[in-house]
């Protein structure tokens, strides 16, 4: 048995007050570079009041509809982002994965790469899940080397999907396997143990 | 200008009239073959009067993402399916196609085929949107080949994202922007 499921190398995943993730929601979304790679839907900001309420409704869902959790540095203890599952559908063993980092400042850094590896091990070990599914938009190239670096497969792309300034930009999905993680797991010595 | 948008070589498009959706739909869903084919969600079973309240429910509150249409046979203006648009995204000129044709007789007989067209001619000179996607299971090839056939081209597949029976399918993602579509008409 693992020690923890919750800590890696760098970040742990966190249970949040909803008061507080909703109040750094609520800060990220004044970037709206932080919103258009998070959402394609038109960016607009939200105040921390609606972010609680939409928070409280979710975590009143019982069994849960979504497995969200904040994103904490091991150095500083510093809520930098969210990562959660949706989309479940037990009877398929599947769901989708959504992750931001808010600030600018952390990202690059490999907090991101190190909450999915840490999510990826929760939905196969804890929720036994069959695969993992994510889309991402083209002009975030920065997010997919990360889902490449942790061993999701590109699968498709819906052309021309988006515009943005203009220009019209690819919807990508990528997915992985619990087979192929357990691969990747061999070959990298896994999550907390490098 | 086209006579109508809303008829096609083999069927019309018509709105939905509630009670008699409703029967329809509550009547195709006795078959759970129809269920798996349309929804990937484990086939449940809704009454009449429930369906009735969210076609009600959707026709009243009208939604800016969702178009929904009967289907009818000109011939004898009998009900055998449903199509839709959803999911609208406005800024970005997308949407998706959705499609059910409740009974086996009627699959095979060129119905969804000219639904497809319609609802496309629809999306694209009514709705003015720059693309249109859809997903489908790959156990369902009849769909598949109406898909290809009106000019719908593969993006991508969910490798093994579906468990039925013990084997698990790929869900595929295809789609057809505007001046596709142009070309094809």
């Amino acid at each position: 048995m693992n020690a923890t499921l919750f800590v890696g190398e760098r970040v742990r995943l966190a249970v949040e007050e909803p008061q507080v993730l909703a109040e750094n929601i609520a800060r990220w979304m004044r970037d709206s570079e932080f919103v258009r790679l998070t959402e394609s839907d038109p960016a607009i900001p939200l105040t921390a009041k609606g972010i609680l309420k939409w928070i409280e409704k979710e975590q009143e869902q019982q069994p849960p509809k979504v497995y969200v959790f904040g994103i904490r540095t091991l150095d500083g203890d510093r809520l930098i982002g969210d990562v959660g599952l949706g989309g479940i559908h037990w009877a398929h063993g599947e769901c989708t994965l959504g992750i931001g980092l808010g600030d600018r400042q952390d990202w690059g850094q490999g907090y991101g790469t190190d909450a999915l590896r840490l999510i990826l091990r929760y939905a196969f070990t804890e929720l036994n899940l069959e695969r993992v599914s994510l889309d991402v938009y083209a002009y975030n190239p920065r997010a997919i080397r990360a889902y490449e670096k942790t061993g999701f497969v590109h699968e498709g792309r819906m052309r021309n999907c988006l515009q943005r300034e203009g220009q019209r930009w690819d919807m990508i999905f990528m997915g992985i396997l619990k087979e192929e993680w357990e691969k990747s797991l061999a070959s990298t010595h896994g999550v907390g143990q490098g | 200008m086209n006579p109508s948008l809303f008829q096609g070589r083999l069927v019309r498009l018509t709105a939905e009239e509630p009670q008699v959706s409703a029967e329809a739909v509550s009547q195709w869903d006795r078959d759970s073959e129809y269920i798996r084919l349309l929804d990937s969600s484990p086939a449940r079973r809704w009454s009449s009067k429930k369906i009735q309240g969210r076609i009600e429910n959707i026709q009243d509150q009208p939604q800016l993402d969702l178009f929904i249409f009967s289907i009818r046979t000109k011939a004898e203006d009998r009900l055998i399916g449903v199509t839709s648009l959803y999911g609208v995204k406005w800024t970005h000129g997308e949407g998706f196609l959705g499609i059910g044709l409740g009974d086996r007789q009627d699959w095979g007989q060129g119905y969804g085929t000219d639904a497809v067209r319609l609802i496309l001619r629809y999306a694209f000179t009514e709705l003015n949107l720059g693309r249109l996607s859809l997903d489908v299971y790959a156990y369902n090839p009849r769909a598949i080949r109406v898909y290809e056939k009106i000019g719908f081209v593969p993006e991508g597949r969910m490798r093994k994202c579906l468990n039925r029976e013990g084997i698990r399918s790929d869900i595929i993602f295809m789609s057809i922007l505007k001046e596709e579509w142009e070309q094809t008409v």
